[in-house]
């Protein structure tokens, strides 16, 4: 809507901005307003997938929920797996980082070659782990029989801990690039000046890291961790494809209880509410994320 | 002279063992099925053969899956970063009400878990008959990747020297005329490097595919190959090695030649810090 | 006749009045410069003049139309950037052709007359040339070239020379200023630099905080500062301001301060006993030689003169200048005398008016007192 006090060919310029937006006004309010609204509502019926008959349980679905051990063990795994996969990949990225902005060899290949991971699809990373894995003919058995950590092979997804440990080691390893590129993005935009400076004040290179580098870093990094802990948490795609949850729902998250609920179980509405709550935990780490964002904005 | 080597050594060793998963992938597609089972493993084939790319192109639906990733993607992208374009100059140099409390929306639905909107999106698409059809995952993937594209046009437009589309205005060009004589050759840069993240996020996504196609016909290679793996009596690596490494074909070539894009999406995609 | 008008003119971006109610009428053919400290609203009025920003209230009129709703590229007006705004992708040729070419002008008159502005910005060798292969000096005569090859009624320049060194500045200004004069058009120019202003307007508008402190010729705003604002923002050094009071003996003025009596003739009806500011120009200040002592704190010498800094007391400092062959030592103490008759009284505040009798009214007054 154009404001009061405009004049009219601000106003003309206010409607050209207007009908330039109204595509994407539309494509939202249809595929994304639209459907979050009614996953609320939804959240509200009990609903069978096949025949998608529904009838009106108010919020007898939440209390469900909140009383069932099932989603408080998802929970659980889902803050396992966001806090072990986030931290591997701050820790390992930012070390790689560090790596890669010094001088070495072929540097930009080594540089393709990390961010390679990141990039491909999560059914091919999948497909490549469960072959690294497998228990018979995987190479990860064979090679850590060689290097005498294990006595026989093991099973990576199939067990627990295992299960756990892989999904966030695999986690870890696809996702530790933006890590990298971002942290050394930055690393870049930091005057030489202040190494030289700290040098002079003979500080030695452990000190350089923690009395330049990392002061330097805390911004982007508070921004990564947020982001990709948003990211983490609602991942979906890895786990279901390693492990679909299991051995039972040891490595079941959020996303995966929805997905089965939804499509598995058939029950709509209890998905629909499942996807209420945890987009209501989520919320906290968004609106963390957008009040940055904002602030930086303006 | 020598601790320089031996942090070379180092960081290539770290590289490599990172690398090594797909270098793997590499290996094992043009191993010779008797060879896979060898203990302990060959690091590098004995025999190359090229056996199992032949053997997906001509006896599996392999074709048919790349043929409608490549459509399914390459039509998000386009209706994506048609749209995005538009709104992201609406949002950056448009004044009217609601515009803050839409950059707002954009914001939060880049954040947004796909799993909230996929049941009720799921039901709507079967409700207008669109299941099982690629035209159904262009419109869910405009779910993620509108909001993508909108986030990382909205930084690239902002970067824009605002004086350029004053200085059109005042030449005589109206606000349409100076957003396609200056800012569109402006913005390419980032047009490029949104479509090709555009594109890389739709060849990849699984779950919508995995929801709303389960038939041959329109199933794109995410789900399409993972069904090789769960429908098959016994999995044959080699075969599924091969297909991953197809399937990455795109993610090379523009690895290949367009890296520095890819590299410039995420300097706009909210890390800057 | 006014080719450019102002009337009432208001603009506000939420809560902060940018511009208020600015009145200002530019006369055909003239240079004028909007001069002011940053945020003052200088730009912001230009750009409401060029229509990239709309006045929240109030009437702006170029020729006889009034402009208003009037979309940029249609007010006959051109204008160039403090950035300079060249389009990154085009070369300089296609950068001076874009308004012809926006204006339907066809192609062939379209190559005459660029390369005919080219010429007189010797930027024939330059056509085929991206605008970063160019220096910041060849940027800008580009600029000017884009902005003057369709002879606009107004031209408009954003402090188009604070991205150039020293020495290209003083050879740019000279060349406007010839520029000026060869097309005869109105220029508005927005400076910072009161050296700019001085040196090639015809009237210089000074702004503060969103208000048109006086709109004068530059002698009459060097003579004749509207306000204390005006006197201390024009000349260098600035002019030596005291704060102090006024007050009536036996029909005279006398002002006082610390330290300081200076019986001054000829204020204005508005005059009022009470605070007030004495301003003195540094050439007003006689060193060697007056009623009052000084020590002498600072000697700046430019070679052509000395700038002087001397401490009447703790609280009043002077600055004055000796031709260049003349020298102080630091610490010495002089002799200081100030001019009475040149001087500025200010009323009271920041910006308080000068309550002295223009010049106009002073001659009567004393031809009065001769009959």
């Amino acid at each position: 809507m154009p404001l009061p006090t405009q004049t009219a060919l601000e106003r003309q310029y206010s409607l050209l901005g207007l009908m330039l937006i109204a595509p994407t006004v539309m494509v939202f309010c249809a595929v994304i307003v639209y459907p979050l609204i009614s996953a609320i509502y939804l959240s509200l019926f009990q609903i069978y997938t096949p025949t998608l008959q529904g009838s009106w349980v108010g919020l007898d679905n939440y209390k469900v929920l909140l009383a069932k051990g099932e989603f408080w063990t998802s929970l659980k795994n889902n803050l396992i797996w966001t806090v072990g996969t986030l931290t591997l990949q701050i820790v390992f990225g930012v070390l790689m980082a560090l790596v890669l902005h010094q001088n070495i060899w072929f540097r930009s290949l080594a540089r393709s070659l990390i961010l390679f991971p990141y990039f491909i699809s999560t059914v091919v990373a999948v497909l490549v782990w469960r072959w690294l894995f497998n228990d018979l003919y995987g190479i990860m058995n064979h090679l850590m029989m060689m290097a005498g950590l294990i006595d026989f092979p093991i099973d990576y997804l199939g067990s627990m801990p295992n299960a756990m440990i892989s999904v966030i080691l695999v986690g870890a390893w696809k996702y530790f690039p933006f890590v990298v590129i971002a942290v050394l993005a930055r690393l870049q935009t930091i005057p030489d000046a202040l190494y030289e400076a700290a040098r002079i004040d003979g500080a030695g290179p452990i000190a350089r890291f923690f009395d330049v580098t990392l002061p330097q870093l805390r911004d982007v990094l508070v921004v990564i961790i947020m982001l990709r802990a948003i990211w983490d948490f609602k991942e979906f795609d890895l786990i279901f494809l390693l492990t679909g949850g299991g051995p039972v729902i040891a490595t079941q998250t959020l996303p995966l209880l929805v997905y089965k609920e939804a499509f598995a179980l058939n029950q709509m509405g209890m998905a629909a509410a499942y996807a209420v709550v945890m987009m209501a935990i989520m919320l906290v780490f968004m609106i963390v994320y957008i009040r940055r964002t904002r602030d930086k904005d303006a | 002279m020598i601790r320089r080597i031996l942090f070379n050594l180092m960081a290539w060793g770290i590289v490599l063992a990172v690398a090594f998963p797909l270098f793997w992938m590499l290996v094992t597609s043009v191993k010779p099925q008797f060879e896979l089972f060898r203990r302990p493993p060959t690091m590098l084939p004995e025999t190359v053969t090229f056996e199992h790319y032949w053997r997906l192109i001509s006896q599996t639906n392999f074709l048919t899956y790349f043929r409608n990733s490549v459509v399914l993607s390459l039509s998000t992208t386009f209706v994506v970063v048609g749209i995005a374009t538009l709104g992201a100059y609406s949002l950056v140099r448009f004044r009217y009400r609601g515009r803050e409390s839409l950059a707002f929306l954009v914001l939060f639905t880049y954040l947004l878990p796909s799993v909230v909107l996929i049941i009720p999106l799921y039901l709507m698409l079967v409700s207008l008959g669109l299941s099982n059809t690629i035209f159904s995952l262009v419109i869910a993937y405009t779910t993620f990747a509108l909001p993508y594209a909108l986030w990382l046009l909205r930084s690239f437009m902002a970067g824009i020297p605002e004086d350029l589309e004053s200085a059109a205005l005042v030449d005589g060009a109206s606000r349409l005329g100076a957003f396609k004589d200056v800012i569109l050759p402006q913005l390419l840069p980032g047009i490029i490097s949104t479509a090709l993240f555009t594109f890389i996020l739709s060849w990849n996504e699984y779950l919508y595919a995995l929801v709303l196609v389960n038939s041959d016909s329109a199933r794109p290679l995410t789900t399409g190959v993972m069904n090789m793996l769960i429908s098959s009596f016994n999995i044959e690596w080699s075969l599924l090695m091969a297909a991953s490494v197809m399937m990455s074909v795109p993610l090379i070539i523009v690895f290949a030649f367009l890296q520095s894009y890819l590299t410039r999406g995420f300097g706009a995609g909210g890390v800057k810090g | 006749m006014a080719d450019v008008l102002f009337s009432n003119v208001r603009k506000a971006f939420g809560s902060f009045v940018a511009v208020d109610d600015l009145n200002l009428s530019i006369e055909q053919g003239e240079f004028v410069s909007l001069l002011g400290p940053s945020g003052c609203g200088k730009t912001t009025t230009l750009r409401m003049l060029a229509g990239l920003e709309f006045p929240t209230s109030g009437e702006i009129r170029i020729g006889d139309r009034v402009v208003n709703d009037v979309e940029p590229g249609k007010r006959d007006i051109a204008m160039v950037f403090q950035s300079y705004a060249l389009y990154p992708h085009m070369t300089v040729g296609k950068n001076i052709a874009y308004p012809l070419k926006k204006r339907g002008v066809p192609r062939a008159e379209r190559e005459q007359m660029v390369a005919k502005a080219a010429e007189m910005l010797q930027l024939t060798p330059l056509l085929d040339r991206k605008p970063r292969q160019l220096s910041g000096g060849q940027q800008q005569r580009v600029a000017l070239g884009r902005a003057l090859v369709r002879d606009p009624k107004v031209f408009l320049l954003d402090e188009p020379l604070s991205n150039l060194d020293a020495k290209l500045r003083g050879y740019m200004r000279a060349e406007l200023v010839e520029l000026h004069a060869r097309l005869g058009r109105t220029m508005v120019y927005v400076t910072h630099d009161q050296l700019e202003a001085m040196t090639m307007s015809d009237r210089i508008a000074i702004m503060l905080d969103g208000k048109l402190q006086q709109f004068a010729p530059p002698q009459e705003v060097y003579r004749a500062p509207a306000n204390r604002f005006v006197a201390g923002f024009i000349g260098t050094p600035s002019m030596n301001l005291m704060d102090g009071a006024l007050r009536q003996e036996g029909g005279v003025w006398v002002f006082e301060a610390p330290g300081l009596s200076l019986t001054v003739d000829a204020l204005s009806d508005a005059a009022q006993a009470g605070p007030a500011a004495l301003g003195a120009r540094p050439e007003h200040v006689t060193l060697g030689a007056g009623p009052l002592r000084g020590v002498v704190q600072v000697v700046e010498q430019t070679g052509h003169e000395n700038i002087v800094t001397v401490r009447l007391t703790d609280e009043i400092r002077l600055i004055g200048r000796l031709p260049g062959t003349q020298h102080l030592r630091m610490g010495e103490t002089i002799a200081v005398g100030i001019d009475a008759q040149a001087c500025h009284i200010f009323g009271p505040g920041a910006s308080g008016t000068r309550l002295n009798l223009d010049e106009l009214a002073m001659s009567e007054r004393r031809a009065q007192a001769a009959r």
